[in-house]
């Protein structure tokens, strides 16, 4: 074996120690992550957090009923009032704008939204929405949270779109459809199962967020499912509980996490199931 | 759903003949059809302003965006000016007028996610490569699956668990030893000066390097995958080892969509507020050490904004303008680069 | 080829003509500034087929979508001249394509079956335009299977996806679906090139039996086809129309040596 060779060797060995030791690195941190999560929230997790409202200060009882309540009240919202914008803006995209230098233009800003920060959002929910009726509500919470689902939708809608096959567009156009039924009969149905996906990873996405809900919806501490008012939910619930001297308080924090966390997997997973079977149709 | 009924008695040999019944029994139906069309008329035009429309909004919310934080800083912008780029200090509550400077926070948010960056980026790059080349096959699915999984948890959760787990394991173990090891090197000294804590901007940096490292790592994986096998098998045919085939095919096959995820990610360290709030300690006062705390635009408008009023929520609302524009550059730029990799992928 | 000379009896009309349907004249198409089509002259007879012919990117694919306007759906492209379907030129900014599609049906070269069950793949576009009972429906669904030869196959799983069939099926399928909205003329844009030899001759077999009601025009590859199932064959070489006549005369005895050339397989 000659030298070069020999330090070539050397060199491609240490890069793959290397390698090993940043997945070893990486895997070990959000293993551990995980694992505190489960073990400390499983450890508050039991029927009264579902049923009772969030403690008052020094409380030792208590649930997150009205948070759980609030916060999937506000996504579906969001998601109710986001996804169908997203879905025609990402339809004109896809379909009718393929040509046009707007979509091009658009297509970029949706882009730079899809990861602005969610703060931001929620300074300009704040603006739009929270001074103009007067005060924090649930509905300028779900609004944020529009704000946030729609690049999301836009993206996988037209993404989805653009996988259907031009020539049964053609075809559908050739029995003399308007295009309008071209698209909602045929392209949406070839692209349910994507579209489906898409909706599921925004709701995942909103799911979780909390710097939007800080001062849009705020919090509550009771029950109420009134969107005109302040209402309780469990990002903005964590957020004060994490930071508060009570042991309790804290016990629920994490059991909050570990039941968003839970959802945003399930969500995750099932878009995921959805678009497997998608690309094996 | 019934089934059609059957036709009268008719075998699959004369098919012809019932179509050409068929036909003449409907031979003028173009008048119908005209009507029938009619209907579609107004729905058709109506479903294509929708989506037009919707595609405009997406515009009119960037107008928004900007327009309401242009809005809201205009009071800061017009009292503070310039000086607010260069002022320090942050005293809301001072008397007969507020002194509000952001550099604090500007300072912060650029260290942070620069510390961040220096360790996520290098073992993100790492896991990708792992990933791509030297995982066995089995394992690599339900890695990636992990891993996007893992990209996928709302970054309150990183940033509690920093709050509980890390920050205390950082300042009990990690930072005393760095502080030994560096005091007394000129430089080096005094950025990992002493005494250790719970709340500091390195801590910080080291939540967030974790929350954007899923990210990192799916996103370089998708832009390694999109270089061709037979590339790569060449390569490897001329008897290149790993590491030669990283270096010399994939990474600069890949280079653009590389530094373009790289940028991705940077935009969503410098905008990032739950990893970071709990753990930076709010203080608007730079310091040499980074173990001393600090704060970053999104903490500083997360923790004060609730309670804020009048010049003082406007000073915050200038502070997310700056935010906005920086990260509009920063995922611009990401953008065209990625941009600039699928075209060359198309083509 | 530009020089090449075109003899004006290559434009006689077959001896025993039939009424026309489509009369196409002095057609230009234009991709952008490419112009893919010069001055086109020729007619489709009723209840006729006419093959179009000619090496790849001749124009003949182009010449069929202009038809029934499939070229609309994309911007840039542009037709100049006149088709008049019935008398009426379909090129007219005014007319209505949607209608005009109904008309003009159209058959691809890749079965392209809707996302859907095999019933609602033909129900659909019936519905489309008239308001019919469910069982009227039911029948016109029958009758348009029984049309594309595909009934037997498939009367016990209409409600299976039409994705489930086999591709020789599923291009009876979309046959049907043409059929179905009772067109007056239908075009065939290489129905057979994707599909195995057996599934080939079954749509063959079928083109020869729709001409008895249908004005049929089909565009293909493939020269044996031409011969079998056309009466009228037009030659096309880069965007010109080199010869058009009687299928039977065009094979045996063609007036140009272009034609001649492609026919015995000298190039294309």
């Amino acid at each position: 074996m000659n030298s070069i060779y020999a330090r070539r060797r050397r060199r491609n060995v240490i890069i793959r120690v290397l390698c090993y030791a940043a997945a070893a690195f990486g895997l070990t941190w959000l293993g551990l992550i995980l694992f505190t999560l489960f073990w400390n929230g499983l450890a508050g997790l039991n029927l009264s957090v579902f049923t009772q409202m969030t403690p008052p200060p020094g409380s030792k009882t208590g649930g997150l009923a009205n948070a759980i309540a609030g916060s999937a009240i506000m996504t579906f919202l969001g998601v109710a009032i986001g996804a169908p914008i997203g879905m025609l803006a990402g339809t004109f995209l896809a379909e009718y704008g393929r040509h046009e230098r707007l979509t091009t233009v658009i297509r970029f800003i949706n882009d730079i939204l899809l990861s602005a920060p969610s703060i931001i959002i929620g300074l300009f929910v704040y603006v739009a929405v929270v001074l103009p009726m007067g005060g924090f509500s649930g509905l300028a919470g779900a609004l944020a949270l529009a704000v946030i689902v729609i690049p999301v939708v836009v993206r996988t809608t037209e993404d989805m779109l653009l996988l259907v096959p031009n020539p049964l567009r053609e075809a559908a156009s050739a029995l003399g459809m308007p295009r309008s039924l071209v698209i909602k009969r045929v392209a949406y149905r070839a692209a349910r199962a994507g579209l489906i996906t898409g909706v599921l990873l925004a709701t995942a996405r909103v799911a979780g967020e909390t710097a939007p809900l800080l001062f849009t919806a705020l919090n509550n501490q009771f029950w109420n499912i009134d969107m005109t008012t302040t209402v309780a939910n469990l990002p903005v619930t964590i957020n004060n509980f994490v930071q508060s001297p009570y042991e309790y308080w804290r016990q629920l924090a994490w059991t909050g996490a570990l039941i968003i966390t839970l959802a945003v997997l399930t969500l995750n997973v099932v878009a995921r199931i959805l678009g497997r079977e998608r690309n094996t149709q | 759903m019934d089934q059609p009924s059957k036709g009268a008695g008719v075998s699959g040999a004369d098919v012809s003949d019932i179509a050409i019944e068929a036909n003449a029994a409907a031979k003028a139906p173009v008048a119908d059809r005209a009507q029938a069309l009619k209907q579609f008329a107004l729905s058709d035009k109506t479903f294509y302003w929708l989506t037009r429309a919707s595609a405009i909004c997406v515009l009119l919310l960037l107008g928004g965006i900007i327009l309401s934080l242009i809005v809201g800083a205009w009071p800061a912008i017009q009292h503070f000016g310039l000086s607010f780029l260069t002022t320090q200090r942050w005293a809301p509550q001072l008397e007969p007028a507020p002194i509000l400077g952001g550099l604090g926070p500007i300072y912060g948010t650029f260290v942070s996610s620069l510390i961040a960056m220096l360790i996520a980026v290098p073992v993100g790059l790492g896991i990708a490569i792992f990933l791509t080349e030297l995982c066995p096959m089995w394992l690599r699915r339900p890695f990636g699956v992990a891993i996007e999984l893992l990209a996928g948890i709302p970054s309150i959760i990183y940033g509690m668990w920093g709050f509980f787990v890390l920050a205390p394991f950082l300042a009990d173990h990690v930072q005393p030893w760095i502080i030994a090891a560096t005091s007394g090197i000129p430089v080096l000294g005094s950025i990992f000066g002493g005494p250790p804590s719970y709340l500091s901007l390195f801590n910080a940096s080291v939540v967030l390097a974790i929350m954007i490292l899923p990210f990192i790592t799916a996103i370089s994986r998708d832009v390694f995958m999109t270089v061709p096998p037979v590339l790569k098998e060449s390569a490897y045919g001329l008897g290149c080892t790993t590491w030669e085939v990283v270096r010399n095919v994939v990474i600069p096959y890949t280079r653009v969509g590389v530094i373009g995820g790289v940028m991705l990610a940077l935009g969503r360290a410098l905008g990032e507020t739950m990893a970071v709030t709990f753990i930076i300690g709010n203080s608007f006062r730079i310091q040499d050490s980074i173990f001393s705390p600090g704060t970053t635009i999104s903490a500083a408008i997360a923790s004060e904004f609730a309670e804020s009023g009048g010049l003082h929520q406007s000073a915050l609302f200038l502070l997310g303008l700056l935010l906005f524009v920086l990260t509009f550059f920063v995922l611009a730029a990401a953008r065209l680069m990625l941009m600039r990799l699928e075209r060359a992928k198309g083509a | 080829m530009t020089t090449m000379t075109i003899a004006a009896d290559a434009f006689q009309p077959p001896a025993a003509s039939a009424p026309v349907k489509i009369e196409v004249r002095n057609l230009d198409f234009f991709y952008g500034a490419f112009r893919a089509l010069k001055n086109i002259n020729l007619s489709l007879e009723q209840n006729r087929v006419t093959a179009f012919i000619g090496p790849s990117g001749c124009g003949k694919s182009t010449l069929l979508r202009i038809l029934n306007r499939m070229y609309d759906l994309y911007p840039g492209q542009r037709a100049e001249g006149e088709v008049l379907l019935d008398g009426a030129n379909i090129l007219d900014p005014g007319v209505d394509v949607n209608l005009l599609r109904a008309r003009v049906g159209m058959v691809f070269q890749k079965p392209t079956p809707f996302p859907m069950t095999i019933y609602d793949n033909i129900a659909f576009g019936i519905k489309l335009y008239e308001k019919l009972s469910k069982s009227e429906i039911d029948g016109r669904v029958e009758a348009a299977l029984k049309g594309a030869a595909l009934w037997n196959e498939v009367k016990d799983k209409l409600n299976a996806s039409g994705l489930s069939l086999s591709g020789g099926q599923q291009q009876r399928l979309c046959i049907a679906r043409t059929v179905a909205i009772r067109p007056d003329v239908i075009l065939f844009d290489e129905p057979c090139s994707a599909l195995d030899p057996i599934s080939t001759a079954k749509v063959e077999e079928l083109i020869d039996e729709l001409k008895a009601q249908y004005t049929i025009a089909i565009v293909t590859h493939n020269m044996q086809q031409a011969a079998r199932v056309s009466d009228n064959t037009a030659f096309m070489y880069l965007g010109d129309l080199v010869e058009f006549g009687e299928t039977s005369q065009m094979f045996t005895t063609p007036t140009q040596k272009a034609t001649q050339d492609y026919i015995t397989g000298r190039f294309g």
